[in-house]
C-alpha cells in the first residue's frame, strides 16, 4: 500500500496531500531517492522559509503597532511630567491648575450605561475626549490617558481579567481603582504610593467632608500598618437598601393587594405567572426577576432571603456576639427552599442561570418579569426601559416584607469596594486627589453644575464618564428630605443643587409631556410613593442591618474568599435548579473547611480588637 | 556517513523552526512549576522572594469539591471527541470518495470545511442563538415536530453531547480532507483488478479504501491522543456557564477562573502540573499500545 506518493491532481485537496506526502515520504522514500526529493525538499525549505518570513514579519508589525500605542506614549507622558515638575510648586491649591499641563494615565472600564445611555445621546463627546475629561484638563490641566478601556462593568470577566494581567505584570498606570483584596495585594507587594500626607495636603476641605460622612470604615479598610495606601471611594451603604419593585397595573388588574408577608410575595409571584396578567392568553410570565449572578442592586435576592432572616454575604453577630457568616446560617436554607419552589413552578425563568442583569433587563423591557428585588434606583434602569415599551405599565416600590409580618432587617453590605491607588514612582501622586476635589467640587460645591456634571437631563449618567466619582453618602436622602419637606409644605421655591434638579424632573414628569415621560424613573424615586421615602421610613424605624466586617480584608479572605463566594453561588444556583436542597449542608461543610473557618477567627480576632 | 548527513541536512533545518518553538513555548515556562509550590505574589517575580508552602497548593485542590468532577469531565469529554473525530470524517471520507459527480463532490467537501476556519468566539455567540430553548432555530424546528424544547446550553444532560457534537461539526471537514487525500493515493490498479475479480463497492471499500488508509488513521489516532486531556478551552469557555459547570466545566477552564480571575496563582499552576503529570502517563500508555495492537511507532 501507499508506494507511491501520491498524485497532485486534485486541487482542493493540495495542502494535505502535502502533508500526506512528507508524511510517506518521510517513512519510506527519502533515504536513497535521489536527485528528485532532494529538489522537492529544497522547495519545501523555500517555501516554509517564506511562511516563516511571513510569520515574523507579521509578529515585527504587531509589536511595532503595540509598540506605537503604548511605549512612546508612555515615553512622551515622562518627558511631559519631567517639564512640569519644574514648577509644580504652583500647584499645591487643592483646586490649582498645572501648568504646562500634566498628563496621567488610568485604566476603565465602559459600561452598557456609559455607553448607550450617555455617549449614545451626547453629541460630539467620546470615553476619551468628554465634559469631564475637559473639565479636569481646563481646570486643573489634567489630562487623563487611558492605557485600556474593557467593555463591561467592572464584575465582569473580562475586566476582571485584564484587571489581574495588569496587577500581575507589575506595570501599573499613574493611578486605578481597585477592590480591598487588590488593595491589599499590592500594599503587600509594595507597588503604590502612601497617600497619608498627599491626602492631608491636597484634599479640599470639601473632599475630606463628605469622604468621612460615612464614619472611619472606608479608611479603615485602606490602612495598613498606619499608612493610608490608597482613597476610597466612599460608597454609602444606606444607597444599598433593598425594596421590592412590583408592577401595580399587573396588581391592580389582578385584585392583589401590596404585600405584608412573604406569603403575600409568594402568591404575587404565583399570580404573576399563572394568572395571565400581561392578557396575551400565554403563560409567558414571570413571577420574579433573578440573575445569574443572584445578588445586585438590581433583580438581587439580598431582600428576598432579608425576608426569611438570612443575610447571604454580610458578616453579622450572633447570640453569643461572636461574627458569623450569613452565607452558611440554616435560615439560607430555608430561602432557598423557598426559590426552588418558585423556580419548580415556572415562576422563576428557567433560563436564569445563563442570564446576566442585562438579559434580564431585556425580559423587563418586554414585559415578562411583575416583580424584581432590587435598590432604590431601578425604576431609572431596568424599568424604565419597560415603561418605554409598554406607555400602561407601572412599577412601584415596596418595603421588603418579613414572614411573620413584622419590621423585617434591611440588610446592608459594607458597599464602599473601588479604592483608588497610585503607582509607586508616579510623578504626581496627589493628581487623583485634585480629581476627587474638582468632581465633587462641580457637583455639590459652591461652583456645582449639577445638571451638566452630574444629570442633565438628555443624560442621566453623565457622571460617570469621571474615572473617579465620589458622591456624598447621604446625598439621595438628604434630596429626598429636602423636597418631601416642600412637598409637604407646598412651596418649592426654597430648593436648590440636586433637590432642585430632581424637583424639576418630578415637575417635567407631572406635566404629562413625552420628556416627562423619559423622567418617569425619578418620580418612582422621589415622587410621592417612591423608593426614597421607604428609605426614610428603614432609617426611622431602625431597620438598618450593617455589615459588621469593615476592615481590610485578612490574609485568608485574599487567598479564598473570591473562591468561595464562587463555590456559594454555584451551589445557590444549583439548588434553586433543583440539586436537593441538602446540598446546603454540604456547602456550608466545604465552605468552613475551604478557609472559611480561619476567616471567621480572623474576623472575629479584628472584631474583638475594636471593642 | 558524510553524505548522508550532508543529505539530510535541509531536514534537520526543517524542523530547527519547530524545535524552537517547542523551546520556546513548552520548555523554559516549564520554569514556571515553582509557582505550584509557592503562595505566589506576583509583583515579585518568579526568582523573587515567594513563600514557599509545600504541597499546601495541592492539598487545597483536591479538597475543592469540584475538582474531581473537573477531572472526569475532561477526560470523558476529550475522549468523546477524540473518538468521534476519528470516525465521522473517516466515514465521511469514504461516502465522498464514492460520489461520482465531482461537482457535488466538491461543493460537499467546501462547506463541511467552512465551520473549521471560524474561531470559538464566533460559533460560540451563533451556538447560543441557534441553541435557544426560546425562539432558537433547533428548538423551533424541535417543537414544530412536537417534541420537547431542548435547553442544550443550560441542561447539564445535554451540555456535553452538545460540546461534542458541535466540535465535530466544526472540525470533521478538516479530517475528512485530510482522509480523502490518503485515498487519493491508493492505487487506482487495485480498484481495477478487484472490479474484474466481480467485487462490488462494499467489499471495494471494506478491502482496498480502508485498508490503504490504514497508516495514515494510526498515524492521526496516535498523534491526537496527546490532546486526551486537552478537552477544548476556546469552545467549552465561549459555551458554557455556571449552571453546567457540573457537567462541562473543564480543567482549563477551571486554571483559568482560579489563575486569571480569582488570582491565585499557586493553586492554578498546582491544577496545570497535575494535568501534565497525568497527560504524560496517559501519552506514554497510549504510544505502548499503540506499538502493541497497530505495531506503530512515530520515532
Amino acid at each position: 500500500m501507499l508506494q507511491e506518493a501520491p498524485d497532485f491532481y486534485n486541487e482542493s485537496t493540495d495542502i494535505a496531500c502535502g502533508i500526506v506526502s512528507i508524511l510517506i515520504e518521510g517513512g519510506e522514500g527519502m533515504r536513497g531517492s535521489g536527485k528528485k526529493s532532494f529538489a522537492m525538499i529544497m522547495v519545501l525549505l523555500i517555501a516554509a522559509g517564506m511562511v516563516l518570513a511571513a510569520c515574523s514579519n507579521n509578529n515585527e508589525g504587531g509589536n511595532k503597532g503595540n509598540g506605537n500605542t503604548n511605549v512612546p506614549v508612555k515615553q512622551e507622558a515622562t518627558e511631559g511630567n519631567d517639564g512640569a515638575n519644574a514648577d509644580s510648586g504652583a500647584s499645591e491649591d487643592p483646586l490649582g491648575k498645572y501648568d504646562p499641563p500634566i498628563e496621567v494615565t488610568t485604566v476603565r472600564n465602559l459600561s452598557d450605561v456609559v455607553e448607550n445611555n450617555v455617549l449614545g445621546v451626547l453629541e460630539g463627546e467620546t470615553f476619551e475626549d468628554n465634559r469631564w475629561t475637559r473639565v479636569y484638563e481646563e481646570q486643573l490641566g489634567i489630562k487623563i490617558r487611558n492605557e485600556w478601556v474593557v467593555k463591561g462593568n467592572p464584575d465582569s470577566d473580562q475586566y476582571v481579567q485584564k484587571m489581574n494581567v495588569t496587577l500581575a505584570s507589575g506595570e501599573l498606570p499613574d493611578f486605578l481603582s481597585v477592590n480591598a483584596v487588590q488593595l491589599k495585594q499590592l500594599t503587600e507587594s509594595d507597588l503604590i504610593e502612601d497617600m497619608t500626607e498627599l491626602y492631608e495636603k491636597y484634599a479640599s476641605p470639601l473632599t475630606k467632608d463628605i469622604l468621612s460622612q460615612e464614619g472611619t470604615g472606608p479608611f479603615d479598610a485602606a490602612t495598613f500598618d498606619g499608612k493610608l495606601m490608597a482613597i476610597p471611594q466612599v460608597e454609602p451603604s444606606i444607597e444599598r437598601s433593598m425594596f421590592v419593585w412590583i408592577r401595580t397595573d399587573w396588581l391592580n388588574k389582578l385584585g392583589l393587594q401590596p404585600p405584608k408577608t412573604m406569603a403575600d410575595v409568594l402568591a404575587i409571584s404565583k399570580a404573576f405567572t399563572e394568572d395571565d396578567p400581561d392578557g396575551d392568553g400565554k403563560p409567558d410570565t414571570f413571577g420574579l426577576g433573578v440573575t445569574k449572578d443572584l445578588w445586585g442592586g438590581a433583580n438581587g435576592l439580598e431582600g428576598f432571603m432579608a425576608g426569611y432572616k438570612a443575610y447571604p454575604n454580610l458578616w453579622v453577630e450572633d447570640a453569643s456576639g461572636k461574627l458569623v457568616f450569613g452565607s452558611i446560617q440554616p435560615e439560607v436554607k430555608q430561602a432557598l427552599q423557598a426559590l426552588q419552589d418558585m423556580f419548580k413552578n415556572g415562576q422563576i425563568d428557567k433560563e436564569f442561570g445563563i442570564k446576566d442583569g442585562g438579559k434580564v433587563a431585556e425580559d423587563i423591557t418586554a414585559g415578562k418579569i411583575g416583580m424584581e428585588y432590587g435598590e432604590q434606583w431601578n425604576s431609572i434602569w431596568p424599568l424604565q426601559l419597560n415603561k418605554n415599551n409598554e406607555p400602561d405599565a407601572q412599577w412601584q416600590a415596596f418595603p421588603i416584607v418579613s414572614e411573620s409580618g413584622e419590621l423585617p432587617k434591611v440588610p446592608q453590605k459594607f458597599s464602599t469596594t473601588k479604592f483608588f491607588v497610585v503607582r509607586k514612582g508616579a510623578e504626581h501622586p496627589e493628581a487623583v486627589i485634585k480629581l476627587f476635589n474638582l468632581h465633587l467640587e462641580k457637583n455639590w460645591g459652591e461652583t456645582a453644575e449639577f445638571d451638566v456634571y452630574y444629570a442633565p437631563k438628555e443624560a442621566e449618567s453623565v457622571w460617570q464618564l469621571s474615572p473617579v466619582q465620589p458622591a456624598p453618602p447621604k446625598k439621595n436622602v438628604t434630596a429626598y428630605r429636602e423636597i418631601d419637606a416642600a412637598r409637604k409644605a407646598g412651596d418649592f421655591q426654597a430648593l436648590k443643587g440636586e433637590a432642585k434638579t430632581i424637583q424639576e424632573k418630578i415637575d417635567l414628569y407631572n406635566s404629562g409631556s413625552e420628556e416627562g415621560f423619559a423622567v418617569w424613573g425619578w418620580e418612582r424615586i422621589y415622587g410621592p410613593e417612591g423608593s426614597m421615602g421607604i428609605t426614610d421610613q428603614y432609617d426611622k424605624n431602625n431597620q438598618f442591618l450593617i455589615d459588621k466586617f469593615v476592615a481590610a480584608p485578612t490574609p485568608t479572605m485574599v487567598e479564598r474568599k473570591s473562591t468561595l463566594e464562587k463555590l456559594q453561588d454555584e451551589t445557590f444556583v444549583k439548588i434553586i435548579l433543583g440539586d436537593p436542597i441538602d446540598s446546603f449542608d454540604k456547602f456550608v461543610e466545604d465552605w468552613k473547611k475551604l478557609g472559611g473557618d480561619q476567616m471567621t477567627q480572623e474576623v472575629n480576632e479584628w472584631y474583638a480588637s475594636t471593642k | 556517513m558524510g553524505g548522508k548527513w550532508r543529505r539530510e541536512l535541509p531536514l534537520h533545518f526543517m524542523i530547527l523552526p519547530g524545535l524552537l518553538f517547542i523551546a520556546i513555548f513548552s520548555y523554559v515556562p516549564m520554569a514556571g512549576i515553582v509557582i505550584a509550590f509557592q503562595k505566589f505574589i506576583p509583583a515579585k517575580g518568579l526568582f523573587g522572594d515567594q513563600k514557599w508552602v509545600g504541597w499546601d497548593n495541592f492539598n487545597y485542590v483536591m479538597d475543592l469539591p469540584s475538582f474531581s468532577q473537573v477531572f472526569w469531565n475532561t477526560l470523558s469529554i476529550a475522549s468523546m471527541k477524540l473518538v468521534l473525530g476519528l470516525i465521522v470524517p473517516i466515514i465521511f471520507a469514504i461516502l465522498l470518495n464514492e460520489l461520482k459527480n465531482e461537482m457535488v463532490k466538491r461543493s460537499i467537501q467546501t462547506a463541511i470545511y467552512l465551520p473549521y476556519f471560524l474561531s470559538w468566539v464566533v460559533l460560540g455567540g451563533i451556538l447560543i442563538d441557534l441553541l435557544s430553548p426560546s425562539g432558537g432555530i433547533v428548538n423551533g424546528l424541535l417543537t414544530s415536530l412536537g417534541l420537547e424544547p431542548v435547553f442544550f446550553l443550560g441542561d447539564n444532560n445535554w451540555f456535553p453531547a452538545t460540546l461534542v457534537g458541535s466540535d465535530i461539526w466544526k472540525n470533521f471537514g478538516y479530517g475528512t480532507i485530510v482522509y480523502l487525500a490518503a485515498i487519493t493515493g491508493i492505487d487506482p490498479g487495485l480498484y481495477e483488478a478487484a472490479t474484474i475479480d466481480g467485487a462490488n463497492r462494499w467489499k471495494k471499500a471494506w478491502h482496498i479504501t480502508l485498508p490503504g488508509m490504514r497508516m495514515v488513521i494510526v498515524l492521526l489516532s496516535v498523534l491526537s491522543l496527546g490532546q486526551l486531556l486537552n478537552a477544548g478551552f476556546d469552545q467549552v469557555f465561549n459555551l458554557y456557564s455556571p449552571q453546567v459547570y457540573e457537567s462541562g466545566d473543564i480543567l482549563d477552564t477551571f486554571v483559568y477562573r482560579i489563575g486569571l480571575l480569582d488570582a491565585q496563582y499557586g493553586v492554578a499552576t498546582a491544577v496545570g502540573f497535575f494535568k501534565s503529570i497525568v497527560s504524560f502517563v496517559l501519552i506514554a500508555g497510549s504510544y505502548f499500545f499503540a506499538y502493541r495492537f497497530a505495531r506503530y511507532r512515530i520515532f
